[in-house]
């Protein structure tokens, strides 16, 4: 049932690929402020689940919800609410990492484009680097254009996949903080990760993905990615 | 939100565009110099003059030639019982080259964005259209002028009384047909399933073949550009509508046949070409099922399975077959070294197409160190298949051919024969390493010649054709004689065992 403030909503979802499930079905529900941590073990399913759940991938069985109405990423609504990061390491090799976030920021109407990437490249210590292309960054500093261009666009849904791998410890930091700032302002998000400090940080509750799926609380999932 | 897939903003979709293209312009300017950019332009303009001069003298002497066939020559098969309408054979070609337009265009899109594109772009709250109209459009542009140039030749070629300007009306009718072909894809694209989509670019290609061959003129170009146009202004506004997923596809595609193109990688071209085409997922499955106490046997059976499950149809294969024989029976006799030619392609091509397990293979070679079996073992398993099935195609061929009365009924058995070599030369063009385009040219007595690219590009072909030789020249001949029988024995063997013990990457 959808709750009042519910934007994410997945019943009885099956993921994979050609028919085969690769996890147990995920039933779940994401409030607006909640940030829903997604843990498991490598080639659990983790990454399918939130490619289904960001409308990506479509589902063998079951519905991906968001405010109430099936994911479509061809709606433009869609589009506008949703914002996912996974690990696509796809540039425009002739546009700058400053042309990059603009293009987002123009395409998403921000006001003041200009200063709102500024303020992103500030945020992520890519000032320096703003004006070369992306074939001249480090892994790390290509990862964090791509979080700058997910996270400066508004959304009411988030989805962030492993968002700390190639990023230094003083970044994951950073950007814990900033998840937190983006669910107080009402985002709800869905982070898939392997850092069991970033879940403790962030996650208000947690998804163990594997041949079943269960709800579990931050501490008992980062117990288990420990442990892993 | 709403489900429906609005619209959004076309303005800003557009402002995107012009941004991202006029970010790369400067980009790109920045990067190239004036001199740079002359010598790029003085090579290209060079380079288009000295093709084109090659081909309007090859066109200009295969004129004089097909004027005096009539005359000198009378074709491979002396009386056929069958004679097509010399038309024929050009409508067969025109309908074969629409076709492919139609297969291709889907598969490539015809709207589609690249990496970044779909990246970038498709997760805006942006109107799509902008973003893939204008690359459709002026693809669609380019292939249909592309298309008449290409077409004005064959036109030259296969109706000599025709008048100058009835060629540019033929050449401009199929011109506009090709960009009405892709219209009907984008169509497609967006409603994949629907028939009446289907029908209709069935008789776009079939009444443009008839159109362009039969009563080019005035009216047939005027109809053609009249066709294009509304097909293209009917797709206009539903561009945007096409899934990302598609879009995303098609680009993928597309990129991939681009980069074998530019790299001239015939085997990725191939794989690209063939990426998410129908399979049989279940042939064979009770045959691969069986026990077996032999590695060899299992790999054996696991190759047969593949090939049968990669080929679900033997439609490429009677396509060719078709028009080769379309080629012997042309009213009026095409030449000999024409007919002979027609029949080194369509071999070459059938076998390409069934390299494809070997193809597929080669990108995952650790899969073949998992049975215990020498890799001259493995080759040979992997060429069982390709020789089997083109040992079928030339006797088919061929035996058509006999009944035609080309020559002996021992013509079929010589074309088996051949078929084995054919096979096996498919896996070696299957298996090639990709082209060291860094390897520096050979001086020869006739200036630098890039050797190593030149042996990478003909690895396969090289004895494919070597196989078909002695068919050729029993069909020149018009006789079988027992010697080439045995020569043609001689050389399937030994290709077949060149390729089973030749590692093609040559560290073993």
């Amino acid at each position: 049932m959808t709750s009042r403030g519910t934007v994410l909503e997945a019943e009885r979802l099956v993921v994979g690929y050609a028919g085969a499930p690769v996890c147990g079905e995920i039933s779940v529900a994401v409030g607006a402020g909640e940030i829903l941590g997604v843990v498991g073990f490598n080639g659990a399913g983790k990454s399918t689940a939130a490619r289904t759940l960001a409308g990506r991938q479509l589902p063998i069985s079951g519905d991906v919800k968001v405010h109430g109405l099936l994911a479509n990423p061809d709606a433009v609504a869609f589009r506008r609410e949703v914002s996912a990061v996974f690990d696509e390491d796809l540039f425009f090799p002739s546009l700058t990492v400053r042309e990059h976030l603009l293009l987002v920021a123009r395409g998403h109407s921000l006001p003041d484009p200009e200063a709102q990437v500024e303020e992103e490249l500030s945020f992520f210590g890519l000032q320096e680097r703003a004006d070369v292309v992306p074939e001249s960054l480090s892994s790390g500093q290509r990862r964090r254009t791509l979080l700058a261009a997910g996270l400066m666009r508004p959304a009411s849904l988030l989805i962030l996949d492993e968002p700390e791998q190639r990023l230094d410890p003083v970044m994951r930091e950073a950007l814990g903080r900033r998840i937190r700032l983006l669910a107080a302002g009402g985002t709800a998000v869905v982070l898939v990760t392997h850092d069991p400090q970033l879940l403790l940080d962030t996650a208000t509750s947690c998804l163990v993905i594997d041949d079943e799926v269960t709800v579990t609380a931050p501490d008992a999932a980062a117990a288990i990615i420990a442990g892993a | 939100m709403s489900t429906a897939t609005a619209v959004g903003s076309a303005d800003r979709a557009g402002e995107i565009v012009r941004f991202t293209r006029r970010s790369a312009r400067r980009y790109n300017r920045a990067r190239t110099s004036l001199p740079d950019l002359f010598v790029d332009v003085y090579v290209s303009v060079l380079a288009l003059g000295c093709a084109v001069a090659l081909a309007v003298s090859f066109v200009l002497a295969l004129r004089g030639e097909f004027a005096q066939r009539s005359t000198t020559d009378s074709g491979l098969i002396a009386d056929p019982v069958l004679v097509l309408p010399s038309q024929a054979l050009e409508v067969l070609l025109t309908f074969a080259a629409l076709t492919a337009v139609v297969v291709l265009g889907r598969r490539l899109g015809p709207l589609a964005v690249g990496g970044p594109e779909s990246t970038w772009w498709l997760s805006l709250p942006v109107d799509r259209r902008p973003m893939v109209w204008g690359p459709f459009l002026r693809r669609t542009v380019l292939a249909g002028v592309g298309a008449a140039v290409a077409y004005t030749p064959v036109s030259i070629l296969s109706a000599l009384e025709r008048t100058p300007p009835t060629h540019a009306f033929a050449a401009a009718t199929f011109g506009l047909a090709v960009a009405a072909t892709l219209g009907v894809a984008a169509l497609l694209q967006q409603r994949p399933g629907a028939v009446g989509l289907k029908v209709t670019a069935a008789v776009l290609v079939v009444g443009g073949a008839l159109a362009v061959v039969l009563v080019p003129s005035v009216w047939t170009a005027s109809a053609g550009l009249v066709l294009a146009v509304a097909l293209l202004a009917f797709v206009s506004p539903r561009a945007g509508f096409i899934p990302g997923a598609e879009l995303t596809r098609a680009g993928a595609v597309s990129g991939h046949v681009g980069s074998s193109l530019y790299f001239m990688d015939s085997n990725e071209l191939l794989r690209a070409v063939r990426a998410e085409s129908r399979t049989a997922h279940r042939r064979g499955a009770r045959f691969f099922a069986r026990r077996t106490s032999r590695p060899f046997t299992a790999l054996l059976r696991a190759d047969v399975v593949a090939f049968l499950r990669l080929h679900p149809t033997p439609t490429t294969a009677v396509l060719w077959l078709m028009a080769c024989v379309a080629v012997m029976l042309v009213d009026g006799g095409l030449p000999v070294f024409v007919q002979l030619g027609a029949v080194v392609i369509a071999g070459c091509a059938v076998a390409s197409g069934f390299g494809a397990v070997a193809r597929k293979a080669a990108l995952v070679p650790e899969l073949d160190g998992l049975v215990p079996v020498g890799p001259a073992l493995v080759r040979a398993s992997r060429s069982f298949m390709p020789a089997v099935a083109m040992a079928l195609w030339m006797m088919v061929l061929c035996g058509v051919l006999v009944l035609l009365g080309a020559a002996g009924p021992m013509l079929i058995l010589l074309a088996a024969l051949s078929g084995v070599g054919m096979g096996a030369g498919s896996v070696r063009g299957a298996t090639r390493p990709a082209t060291d385009w860094s390897a520096p040219p050979v001086e020869t007595p006739f200036g630098p010649v890039p050797r190593a690219q030149l042996a990478s590009l003909l690895r396969g072909v090289d004895v494919t054709v070597l196989s078909l030789m002695p068919v050729a020249l029993t069909l020149y001949l018009g006789v079988v004689a027992l010697p080439v029988l045995v020569v043609q024995g001689v050389i399937s063997a030994v290709v077949f065992l060149v390729v089973a013990m030749t590692n093609p990457h040559g560290n073993s």
